[in-house]
């Protein structure tokens, strides 16, 4: 029933909001429709904690240890971004913003847009993570670029539906893979079994028969929906997309998509990979997942270092840590699904307050740009500011934050599983990813006052900020038992035993 | 026994719809009318319906016969007439020289077709001759090729609306996998699927419609200010 519900409470909000369209009544709906999402995937949790497993309709949604960590991360990500999108349009409204040349829609067609979109976003998002059926899963996750597309397309500029088109595109080419994989997987089910029922997708069902699957189509299978759900967290080389999109989406959105909607398309790819181990041994598939990981990360490391807007820069971000959380199921074993799992956590979590700084700096601002400012937002930004240099800190796994615990969990990983080579590739990117946040956002926030008048005009704005910086602290000294437990149950799910 | 009760008959029927089916997708690679090229994806649809039928007909799967209307009324009518209507809309009608010229991309898209024959030659297994496998067989290869091709003519067009025709080819040839490898997926799969298609469809139509407004044009080329 919790299922269920945790998927019926972002449509009601939709729904709710569609029908009653006044500003205030919407910001209340979705700021109840958050916390309530959030409830109840701690509550499933809770529920898997207990009794291992949570099913609805015959094992048609499903959650294990695995689903539910997400879903939690999911309704997390999307419970911080509501005040903060509260703010941000509102911000955004008293500006103008939508108002291109004099004319445009009336802002509260455009509130409409998101408060609507968002809860169908976040609905799909759960779908993914619920459904045991690897096929309803695909539909989820096209369903997630579909929702997502008109809140790139937000701000009507050229260039938006220029990055709207791509991510369009390219993510249902990447999806038709992921679709055709999905198939193979399915025929060579359908070979095993010979019975042609629903559940015969189930991924509960096909990970207990996984080992007897044709090995030529499950090496096809695995290839096409590494190279579609990786177009879909963005992995390279299907990464153009990603910059684009997430610099041009208003903030709140582009949260939703690099924090959460990376994890479900990780996610989908983590339930192959271990169909794929089952059927092939760890060696073709675990390869194939160090050498996107280590792509992305590469790809990443020159586009840090010479970016020229710091939304873009989040993006890239966005690109390395996928492409770290691959690598981290790659290296395999006890210590890889775990790093992988506690990365997936920790980044969800960092993540969003690195976005929530730079929306601030770059609605403060009037630009995302890093070559144009004279830097020195520290003076009027007294808040964001200094929270961005820490927020960068973390997101490239300084220590003490809890992104540097995972990424050290990877690297023993590295070691332990031999892959030495790409253990010190992993360091050496990390360095070099390092040396460039630091750079662009040191250069942005240190410097000497320049008279611009102070900012931080929203308590809407600031507070997720505040809130979300001392979770990130406290979360570097001290991991919840529950979390830990679920991370480790999770972890077992993807465990792949030699 | 009547031909019509023939499963050999039906496999022949079968190998030849794909068959055509190949060459509509190669028709529409060397197309520059935008509207023939939805004529030419409808008329495929409506193979790939009769293909569906054909396999229901002769293995006893009535579900599949829901499936085949589907394609019928979504792929064969609906998103045709979608798309010619955005087409009198955005009012372009040719598509302007593609970035490599029709000769080459023919044969391109042959070059295309047996490489999808060898990759669906290590799908074919001795032992099995009958059965779904051997149905599977000429149909996997065009389905692949289908795929193939479909991308190709994504990456060398330009204008918006082609792109949109070539993703809608390429999902037809996952769909040609689909009913010709395991008989359609599952239905509550294969309707979520279609949904999908059709807000797709429908999203895509709106985007292309205001790339043409704001830009002028549907030349994705020069969708080009987003870079590094």
């Amino acid at each position: 029933m919790i299922l269920v519900a945790l998927l019926l409470a972002p449509l009601l909000a939709s729904g709710l909001t569609g029908l009653l369209r006044g500003r205030r009544a919407m910001e209340a709906i979705h700021l109840v429709s958050a916390a309530t999402m959030f409830g109840l995937s701690v509550e499933l949790a809770a529920q898997v904690l207990r009794e291992g497993g949570v099913s609805w309709g015959d094992g048609f949604l499903h959650a294990d240890h695995f689903s539910a960590l997400v879903a939690v991360l999911t309704a997390f990500v999307y419970l911080v971004s509501a005040p903060y999108a509260v703010g941000y349009f509102r911000h955004d409204v008293a500006g103008h913003a939508f108002e291109q040349n004099g004319a445009g829609p009336p802002a509260e067609k455009k509130l409409l847009q998101y408060y609507v979109l968002a809860p169908l976003f976040g609905f799909s998002m759960f779908l993914v993570v619920l459904a045991n059926n690897l096929g309803v899963m695909w539909v989820a996750v096209e369903g997630t670029t579909l929702a997502s597309i008109f809140l790139v397309t937000f701000y009507g500029r050229p260039t938006s539906l220029e990055a709207a088109w791509k991510y369009a595109m390219i993510g249902s080419v990447g999806l038709s893979m992921a679709l055709f994989g999905t198939i193979l997987t399915y025929y060579s089910a359908y070979q095993v079994s010979g019975v042609e029922t629903l559940s015969a997708l189930n991924w509960s069902t096909l990970a207990n028969s996984a080992a007897q699957f044709d090995k030529n189509v499950m090496q096809l299978a695995f290839i096409l929906v590494l190279l579609g759900y990786g177009t879909k967290a963005g992995l390279a080389p299907m990464h153009t997309w990603k910059p684009d999109a997430y610099g041009e989406a208003p903030v709140p959105a582009a949260v939703l998509m690099a924090a959460a909607m990376l994890n479900c398309a990780i996610y989908a790819l983590a339930r192959f990979y271990v169909l794929a181990v089952h059927c092939l041994g760890p060696s073709f598939p675990s390869r194939l997942l160090i050498l996107f990981g280590l792509l992305s990360m590469a790809v990443a490391v020159p586009f840090i270092l010479v970016q020229r807007s710091h939304r873009r820069l989040l993006a890239y971000s966005s690109i390395d840590h996928g492409g770290i959380m691959v690598l981290g199921l790659g290296f395999g074993g006890a210590l890889g699904a775990l790093g992988m799992l506690l990365h997936m956590t920790f980044h969800s979590i960092t993540k969003p307050l690195l976005f929530f700084c730079s929306g601030n700096a770059q609605q403060h601002l009037g630009t995302d740009s890093l070559k144009k400012n004279p830097g020195g937002l520290i003076h009027s930004l007294p808040v964001s500011a200094p929270m961005f240099l820490l927020a960068a800190l973390a997101v490239t796994g300084t220590p003490p934050f809890s992104l540097f615990q995972s990424e050290f969990t990877i690297l023993r990983a590295g070691f332990a599983g031999r892959h030495t080579g790409a253990a010190i590739l992993f360091v050496a990117f990390l360095v070099a990813i390092f040396c460039g946040f630091f750079f662009h956002i040191a250069h942005l926030v240190l410097g000497p006052a320049n008279g611009r008048p102070r900012g931080e005009d929203s308590r809407w704005k600031s507070y997720p900020v505040l809130g979300l910086a001392f979770v990130v602290i406290v979360l570097g000294f001290w991991l919840p038992a529950p979390l830990f437990a679920l991370v480790e149950g999770a972890a077992r799910v993807l465990e792949v035993r030699p | 026994m009547f031909f019509w009760q023939d499963p050999q008959f039906g496999d022949k029927m079968i190998t030849l719809m794909a068959a055509l089916i190949l060459v509509l997708q190669i028709i529409m690679v060397a197309q520059h009318w935008l509207v023939t090229i939805i004529r030419v994806f409808a008329a495929q649809s409506f193979l790939l319906a009769c293909i569906a039928a054909t396999i229901a007909y002769f293995n006893d799967a009535p579900h599949i016969y829901a499936v085949a209307v589907l394609t019928l009324l979504l792929k064969a009518i609906i998103l045709p007439v979608v798309l010619t209507r955005l087409l009198a809309r955005v009012d372009i009608r040719r598509e302007v020289e593609p970035f490599i010229n029709m000769p080459i991309s023919i044969i391109i898209s042959g070059m295309l077709t047996l490489m999808a024959y060898v990759v669906a030659e290590s799908f074919q297994r001795p032992d099995e001759a009958a059965g779904a496998a051997s149905l599977g067989h000429n149909t996997l290869a065009v389905a692949i090729s289908l795929f193939l091709i479909g991308f190709f003519m994504m990456t060398n067009r330009r204008k918006a609306l082609t792109q949109v025709l070539a993703l809608l080819s390429l999902e037809n040839g996952v769909f040609l996998a689909a009913i010709s490898l395991t008989y359609g997926v599952p239905l509550v799969v294969e309707l979520g699927i279609f949904f999908d298609l059709l807000i797709a469809v429908l999203v895509l139509a709106i985007l292309v419609y205001r790339i043409r407004a704001t830009f002028d044009s549907m030349d994705v080329s020069r969708l080009s200010r987003l870079r590094g």
